[in-house]
């Protein structure tokens, strides 16, 4: 591997020039690894905090006020569905509080607890009491218990649009990190709900579903669309079209953000192999002279470019993964901030790009030097 | 014919097409094995061009050039690559050695691009190596030697491949005259010992009449072709 040979002594003939180069591709690879982790992660933060606990679909009948049939065919067919995280049938109770001359209206989900717990995550939001939904309990919100004077354990009396009035005991206090919600939502059992609308086994207001993959809400609502005509579909993608457009905007800067430092790290391989290859073109003119082929020759600068990302890649990894660590105990570990996670394939594509893109950018210095005629180094003399 | 190593018949060598300047015009010229022959002239006769295309360097725009009864002029660049490593070795007036590298390796350099044989080479590079009066020195960076001894590497590494034909264009044309009577010696010395043919381009009429065979152009023509009078 003669031209390896010659490719490493050339880049350690001039160190300064090879560590600079190796530099200018680690940055470049580590604001890549850096920005894209933060990136990836901020929107997985946001994601989570805005549609983390609230359903991603939701499934009611077409006629306003009627039940939705949830039948062992629907149940099915989304049991099927490898990205449907959680499944809560409920029914919605609207109810007024009266105490004294004080009123206050209140809308009841009423669900298993269990499930009410795997979309709402409702037990990471005790303010107060224990998370329980027997058949004459209530969980409210944190600014109903506040403005109420509410407390775990009270009995409070609701009248129901039926005119019925009905007692139920206060388990806990939750705290939904919203004061319209706080103030008007509260959840009760699957038996409370029944009762109170008088709806048959199957019968539902709303069945509510929770998505691993937020962005497929609307292939699947689509899909179950197809298969249940008679069912209307509400995906979050298009009730919450301003926070979709934000996060698509942030993925598209970001990748703007990204392909201009690779334009970057591109330009200043190619110009740095380019500057090398004019530098090398006596000692490659006299190797042609003495008997090395063009093909062999012009590989001397694609081993340097490979060498060269190879460094600067390796470089901007641990680069990348060190300034990800950096941030995640300074910035990241401050109150209200979130963790930035690497993202294993975006770091992999990095390195991969770091690489080609190196090997790219030694293709002209390295076609110049295949075309170097020999007799033109040896005519111009020392 | 049985000795003939090199043969150029006819050949011209025309650069540019606007307005063409004729560097070399229908020159024949011939050298057998184990020759010693100096070529003179004067700056700018076509000298150099003439030991390009002996070289294999470049190619004529007319005529043909025949290394060992083979037509060359129809070879490929790799095919004209293989025979430059292989059947010839080059000295030029500026050494040419390569930085990056030692003594040694600037000497094996035309072995490590034929791939050959590794631990002859190694052995034969330190022999070259001792006959040159360079023993020592193998670790040393090219850059590190004094213009004589940087010569006398690049004569090593001419001889290498073990060549039939050293082509040398004004080989001392940048040392003291010291250092150019040792050079010449050695040429000599290796021509004999070796047998490997030699054509030194030189202006120095005194070094050309050292050798044994003395050719002559002017304005791109071959003007004499004589054994020289020693």
């Amino acid at each position: 591997m003669l031209s390896l040979r010659i490719a490493v002594r050339f880049l350690l003939k001039s160190p300064i020039q090879t560590v600079l180069i190796v530099a200018g591709i680690a940055v470049g690879i580590a604001v890549q690894i850096f920005v894209g982790s933060l990136i990836a992660s901020l929107q997985s933060f946001l994601i989570d905090q805005t549609l983390g606990s609230s359903p991603h679909l939701t499934l009611t009948a077409k006629a306003k006020g009627e039940f939705i049939d949830y039948n062992q065919a629907l149940r099915i067919k989304l049991k099927k569905n490898a990205v449907v995280k959680a499944v809560v049938p409920q029914r919605t109770v609207s109810a007024i509080f009266v105490k004294g001359s004080q009123s206050a209206p209140l809308s009841i989900k009423c669900a298993d607890a269990t499930k009410l717990d795997s979309i709402y995550k409702l037990k990471s939001k005790l303010k107060g009491g224990d998370y329980s939904l027997g058949d004459n309990e209530i969980i409210v919100g944190s600014d109903f218990a506040s403005g109420q004077n509410v407390r775990p354990g009270d009995m409070i009396k609701l009248t129901l649009a039926s005119r019925a009035v009905k007692e139920l005991r206060v388990s806990s206090i939750v705290d939904l990190g919203n004061k319209q919600a706080n103030e008007t939502v509260a959840f009760a059992g699957t038996g409370f709900g029944r009762a109170a609308l008088g709806a048959s086994v199957n019968r539902y207001s709303a069945v509510e579903i929770q998505l691993s993959q937020v962005f497929q809400s609307t292939a699947i609502a689509k899909n179950l669309a197809g298969a249940f005509p008679d069912i209307t579909i509400t995906d979050w993608q298009i009730e919450q079209k301003s926070l979709l457009s934000g996060l698509q905007a942030q993925s598209s800067s970001t990748f703007m953000i990204q392909f201009f430092v690779l334009i970057a790290v591109a330009l200043g391989i190619a110009s740095t192999l380019s500057i090398s290859a004019i530098q090398k073109t006596r000692q490659i003119g006299i190797l042609k002279a003495l008997g090395m082929t063009d093909g062999r020759s012009g590989t001397i600068f694609l081993w340097q470019g490979l060498f060269l990302g190879f460094l600067g890649s390796l470089g901007g990894l641990l680069l990348g993964l060190g300034l990800i660590a950096i941030f995640s105990v300074t910035a990241g570990a401050k109150p209200g901030s979130f963790p930035i996670t690497p993202q294993t394939t975006f770091v992999i594509v990095s390195v991969g790009i770091g690489l080609a893109v190196a090997m790219l950018s030694a293709i002209l210095p390295s076609r110049r030097t295949a075309r170097l005629d020999p007799i033109e180094v040896i005519q111009s003399g020392g | 014919m049985a000795d003939r190593l090199l043969q150029a018949n006819g050949i011209t060598k025309v650069y540019g097409s606007l307005a063409p300047t004729v560097a070399l015009n229908d020159v024949t010229v011939s050298l057998d094995h184990g020759e010693f022959v100096s070529l003179v002239g004067q700056s700018g006769s076509g000298k150099s061009t003439l030991l390009n295309m002996l070289g294999l360097l470049d190619t004529p725009t007319s005529g043909e050039v025949r290394l060992d009864d083979l037509k060359t002029n129809d070879l490929g660049k790799r095919a004209r690559a293989g025979l430059r490593n292989r059947r010839l070795g080059f000295v030029f007036q500026f050494h040419y050695l390569l930085p990056e590298f030692s003594v040694l390796e600037n000497v094996l350099m035309p072995t490590l691009i034929s791939g050959d044989n590794k631990a002859d080479a190694l052995s034969y590079g330190h022999e070259v190596l001792e006959l040159l009066g360079l023993s020592g020195l193998e670790n040393k960076s090219a850059t590190e030697l004094s213009g004589g001894q940087k010569q006398r590497v690049a004569i090593g590494r001419a001889l290498m491949n073990k060549p039939a034909l050293v082509l040398a264009d004004e080989p001392t044309g940048n040392l003291d005259t010291t250092n150019t009577d040792q050079v010449f010696r050695l040429f000599r010395q290796i021509n004999k010992d070796l047998g490997t043919a030699f054509l030194i381009v030189t202006h120095d009429r005194r070094i050309a009449q050292q050798t044994d065979r003395i050719l002559e152009i002017q304005d791109g023509k071959l003007i004499q072709d004589v054994l020289s009078p020693v």
